[in-house]
């Protein structure tokens, strides 16, 4: 299908029509509020279901909350469906970790997942009413953790010293032993993963699914269930079925309220205009999710619905991706045009309604700002352009209307993934530039649509699967509809680097969490040095792979179920009868056996000094420089110069590169030496980033790379470390992309900053493309650039009250500046300004 | 073969098509006021000094051998007399403050550099620009370097003050597909005053590169108070026009970037308090060349 574009059409586009622009400034200006009725309903329908199976609690859950929520829909709105009955609330649900919103109960300060962290209110009845629904989950959740049981039946206890809130071996929020999960062992109900919009779901029509669960129950009744004959397995699908259609009846229920509200509103609405928009919104709500859309406008309709739910069934960590959104929204988009309905206008403004619709969905978080992993990120990733199984590219005028979209609304959030591939068009290319020069932010960022699908190729993904992936999360990305991911355990790899330079022996717990590997302050060899660190990690990687099994064996046994996940993942979890969680999904590899190992840059560099500095030229010793880290550089700056004067991975420099390379190389063999027992494949690998550089750089000391003890590290897989890169770009990409060894299964993103200066024409704005371009044809798999002045972040820290509006991109998400913690701020400004002069 | 480099700046995006590797040469026989790299003027190596990098901790004093430096309590004090650009002190400051600009390398040492970035090139439409100083006063090498690249299929380009002999003019050409060529004075004896330089050796090059129908861009920065005013602009457009009618026309805006790194290499910058140039006066200066029949851009 050739899509033609019209580019003078779209340039002229105004998203921010007076009607949004009002909307916008609206909700900018709404005070944040604490939003309680969704976890009292959660906890009236549990207190109801007492005593029915567990998926069907779950089902009826759900559904009290969508029966029963307070609605809203604003004047002016042109599509409905609103998180809260506040213009801007912000909720939770006490049954996930009752301690740590007792904790904001009683402190009063409540942290929102975006800016102005601490100034959201709560109505005196609704505090009395969330601090009543705290306590009731505080009394009634379990007084052990069962996963911690069950690790240490099986590993003894001496494992939790490795975890995230000690030792920290083993980072991240999976990982802590320190766990508030209420009654529940895991995040949401999808699992720490994601549920996104899902596109066969929104183009068949959930009755479509009801009716293939109703099918199979009826089936299953009247001839048995091979998958499951004479095992527990059939009730539990009986079950599931039915919670499955319970969930998707209460989601269904839930448009036909706006229906309902939109048609009540019509009634009583004097201004033709509006009470014919209030009329389009009754009839496409009472259409969507039922059935499928039946033009652009229903089809925009059911994505707002299905991002909602989703959030609203997840409630405590709801990183809903919005997909390919040009892909699913194109046929409705061409179909209207082609007949006249709609213009590229109309289109531009729904688009603008959708954007601020999901924007405005914030939640609260009870995790330290300081530790979060992704500040101010809320992941409606939305993933543009790619390649279809026949290898036909597939940007079409929705792609750049979306860009239009994020250009011109400017809000942190969503972010863009642009699949790149090279039959891209490169002027899409320079407007996306174009876009993130004038919006800031790092969006939208630009993944190799080449090496995404290669990726599932490689699993033994058929084509047709493998080309249908989109971004989620911060760093991953998925397959809709038929993979589930989530839930990723990761290895600090500078603690492992750290215990084998002290011979296992942890300087910040004082206890000996590793093997004897030597006395590193006697090595007389560099090898000795690679060789100790590598042992460690051959010890340790067992260690987090067994630690990973008991966590999930434990989780799902008690963990909650999405009936929705099962409905958009009908091909497979209907007939299996399995949670999409829970395995169902048709590539659970993700779900099960994702293995995660963060800190490589700062490894490499660290190697590299040693190499150098000891081994190389001799210019100290191995005691010296491990003494000297262990008490944080004092008196010792000549060293420390020295160290950050060594080769540094970034500049196309082969002593550091080639150390980098053997990393990238062995650590992948050793993390992924065994099959993963669960799965009877090779565990995924995560090489992963922002979400954890700041939380492990606070448990390592000093490195010979000259970083100082507790700061963060760097943020992603194959950044430059900041300022450390003195080359240029070409060099940084070079040092970062190379086709010697095989990419993870995710992560390595590459961050790089420029100046506005360097992107102020359409020429350099060009070479900029075809930087990307090298950089994808060297087998480059994520980049993103941040374009401001060094001075604006400065300007930044010292007054931020001026700079409200600043966005940057750290890992996987933009973030408004001023929000970060100080030294992620400093990290940023600290990052090496690609500037020409 | 072995030249003199002051510099070589990878993703170099201004100094032509694509992205470029431009390897900039040292020393060159003009002196125009407004240089903006007073490190490349000077044939021999030179020893740079970053006041805000130095640590004042006289390291770099101890080490030289020749007693040139002197700590003194705002920072050192260097006698450029008796400094010999030996490079002992940049090896015992350990921040670097201290640096050597400009060094010897051999074709072979370039080429290693240049090559790194070859799938850019290829993607880009880019390639390598030999820049100065005045690589005019370093032919051989800058043809050196441009054969190892012709044969690698590397585009080159050659930017130029057009001051130097027809002789190195001709090794240069020989390997090179593009000629920047800056057109700085329409009036000889000014030309001859300002930048040190014959006017006429530059303009017979000129018409004889463009006889010769190289690719050619002319290259003219436009200084205020120095050739920026309305005759200035029309004269230099007609002299454009009747030595290469032929060529492209990019307009270079003064910009004072380069003023910090004269103190550095003990310059003094003459311009000190030279306003930038106006909207107005770049338009102008771009309509005098189309109006002469050029295809004109303002560089920014």
């Amino acid at each position: 299908m050739s899509n033609t574009v019209n580019r003078n059409e779209i340039k002229a586009v105004r998203v921010l029509t007076p009607r949004l622009q009002a909307l916008k400034a609206e909700w900018e200006a709404a005070a944040p509020q604490v939003y309680v009725d969704d976890t009292l309903l959660f906890t009236q329908s549990w207190k109801e279901t007492e005593g029915l199976p567990v998926d069907i609690r779950w089902a009826k859950a759900l559904e009290k909350r969508l029966l029963e929520c307070p609605l809203l829909l604003r004047d002016g709105e042109l599509i409905a469906g609103s998180l809260t009955k506040f213009i801007r609330g912000n909720g939770t649900l006490c049954a996930m970790k009752p301690r740590e919103i007792m904790k904001m109960v009683e402190s009063g300060k409540f942290d929102r997942k975006t800016s102005d962290i601490s100034s959201t209110n709560i109505a005196p009845a609704d505090l009395d009413a969330l601090k009543a629904d705290a306590e009731y989950w505080i009394e009634h959740m379990p007084k052990v953790s069962s996963v911690n049981k069950s690790v240490e039946l099986e590993m003894g206890p001496g494992v939790f010293d490795l975890l995230f809130d000690r030792g920290m071996v083993f980072e991240g929020r999976g990982v802590r032993y320190e766990m508030d999960r209420g009654l529940f062992q895991n995040y949401s109900a999808y699992g720490g993963g994601v549920a996104q919009v899902s596109v066969k779901c929104v183009e068949n029509g959930l009755n479509y699914v009801i009716g293939l669960c109703e099918k199979e129950r009826e089936r299953m009744m009247a001839e048995g269930d091979e998958n499951s004959h004479g095992t527990a397995q059939f009730l539990r699908k009986y079950w599931l079925l039915k919670a499955t259609v319970i969930s998707c009846e209460a989601f269904i229920a839930y448009a036909r309220r706006y229906a309902a509200l939109a048609r009540e509103m019509a009634d009583s609405e004097a201004r033709p205009e509006r009470r014919r928009e209030l009329l389009r919104i009754a009839d496409a709500c009472e259409r969507v999710p039922a059935e499928p859309p039946r033009d652009f406008f229903e089809a925009v309709q059911c994505v707002r619905l299905y991002h909602l739910v989703c959030w609203k069934e997840s409630s405590d960590r709801p990183e809903v991706p919005v997909g390919r959104l040009d892909q699913l929204l194109y046929p409705y988009y061409k179909a209207d045009k082609d007949a006249g309905k709609i213009t590229a206008q109309d289109a531009a403004e729904l688009l603008g309604a959708l954007w601020l619709k999901i924007r405005e969905c914030e939640n609260l978080v009870t995790i330290p700002r300081e530790q979060r992993a992704a500040p101010g990120s809320l992941l409606p990733n939305i993933t543009l352009c790619g390649t279809d199984a026949d290898g036909r590219e597939l940007t079409n005028e929705v792609s750049w209307l979306v860009l239009e979209a994020m250009a011109q609304i400017k809000l942190s959030e969503p972010a863009i993934y642009i699949r790149y591939s090279e039959k891209t068009p490169p002027e899409f290319i320079i407007h996306a530039l174009e876009c993130n020069r004038e919006f800031g932010g790092g969006n939208p960022a630009f993944l190799s649509d080449a090496l995404g699908t290669k990726r599932y190729l490689d699993r033994g993904v058929p084509i047709e699967d493998a080309c249908n992936w989109n971004a989620s999360g911060c760093l991953g990305y998925h397959l809709d509809s038929l993979e589930h991911m989530g839930g990723g355990h990761n290895i600090s790899q500078l603690k492992v680097f750290e215990l084998a330079m002290n011979d296992g022996f942890d300087p910040r717990t004082q206890k000996q969490l590793g093997p004897h590997t030597g006395d590193a302050r006697e090595f007389t060899t560099f090898e000795q040095v690679n060789s100790a660190y590598y042992k460690q990690l051959e010890y340790f990687t067992p260690i987090l792979r067994k630690f990973k099994l008991l966590s999930w064996s434990t989780e799902i046994a008690e963990g909650p179920m999405s009936g929705l996940r099962v409905a958009m993942q009908y091909e497979d979890c209907i007939p299996a009868g399995i949670a999409s969680r829970e395995g169902g999904a048709r590539y659970p590899e993700g779900r099960a056996c994702w293995l995660g190992s963060r800190g490589l840059v700062d490894l490499a560099d660290s190697l590299a000094a040693v190499k150098k500095l000891v081994f190389t030229d001799k210019k100290t010793t191995m005691r010296e420089l491990l003494d000297v880290c262990a008490r944080n550089w004092e008196n010792a700056e000549e060293l420390r110069r020295l160290c950050l004067a060594a080769p540094k991975y970034g500049n196309d420099d082969d002593f550091a590169d080639e150390i980098y390379d053997e990393l990238s190389l062995r650590v992948p063999e050793i993390m992924q030496a065994e099959v993963d027992p669960l799965t009877g494949k090779k565990p995924l690998l995560f090489i992963g980033a922002a979400a954890g550089h700041v939380g492990i750089g606070s448990a390592i000391g000093a490195l010979p790379n000259g970083r100082e003890a507790g700061s963060p590290t760097c943020d992603a897989a194959c950044s430059v470390s900041p300022g450390m890169d003195t080359n240029g770009p070409t060099a940084a990409i070079n040092s970062a992309t190379n086709d010697r060894y095989a990419y993870p299964y995710a992560g390595y993103a590459m961050n790089m900053k420029f100046s506005k200066s360097v992107l102020n024409t359409p020429e350099k704005l060009e070479k900029l493309g075809w930087l990307i371009k090298a950089f994808m044809k060297r087998d480059g798999w994520h980049v993103q650039f941040n374009i401001h002045s060094r001075e604006e972040l400065l300007d930044a820290r010292e007054h931020p009250e001026n700079h409200k509006n600043l966005l940057v991109r750290v890992g996987g998400y933009s973030a408004y500046f001023i929000d970060l913690p100080p030294g992620l701020q400093a990290e940023i400004v600290n990052r090496t300004m690609h500037e020409m002069v | 073969m072995e030249g003199t480099v002051f510099n070589i700046q990878r993703y170099s995006i201004d100094d032509g098509p694509g992205i470029r590797t431009t390897v900039f040469l040292k020393g060159c026989p003009l002196r125009c006021p407004w240089c903006s790299n007073p490190e490349s003027q000077s044939f021999a190596p030179q020893l740079s000094y970053r006041y805000t990098s130095c640590l004042k901790c006289g390291a770099c004093a101890a080490a030289c051998p020749n007693g040139a430096i002197e700590l003194l309590s705002d920072g050192l004090s260097i006698d450029r007399e008796k400094c010999s650009a030996c490079g002992t002190c940049v090896k015992a400051c350990v921040n670097g403050a201290l640096e050597l600009k400009g060094s010897v390398m051999t074709v072979e040492q370039v080429w290693k550099v240049i090559r790194r970035d070859l799938v850019y090139y290829e993607t880009s439409g880019g390639g390598v620009t030999c820049s100065g100083g005045e690589i005019l006063s370093q032919p051989d090498f800058v043809a050196a370097i441009f054969e190892k690249c012709r044969g690698e299929g590397v585009h080159t380009c050659a930017d130029t003050s057009g001051f130097g002999s027809r002789e190195a003019l001709d090794k240069i050409l020989k390997y090179t597909d593009l000629v920047y060529f800056d057109l700085k004075h329409p009036d000889p004896k000014r030309h001859a005053e300002l930048l040190g330089a014959d006017a006429t050796t530059v303009r017979s090059n000129l018409r004889y590169i463009s006889e010769k129908g190289v690719a050619l861009t002319l290259r003219v920065p436009l200084i205020p108070e120095y050739n920026n005013s309305a005759e200035d602009v029309d004269a230099l457009a007609r002299l454009a026009r009747e030595l290469a009618p032929g060529a492209a026309v990019s307009i270079l805006p003064y910009h004072r970037y380069g003023e910090s790194k004269y103190a550095a290499v003990g310059m003094k910058y003459a311009l000190g308090a030279l306003r930038e140039n106006t909207e107005a006066e770049l338009e102008r200066a771009a309509a005098a060349f189309e109006r002469c029949g050029f295809n004109c851009e303002v560089s920014r």
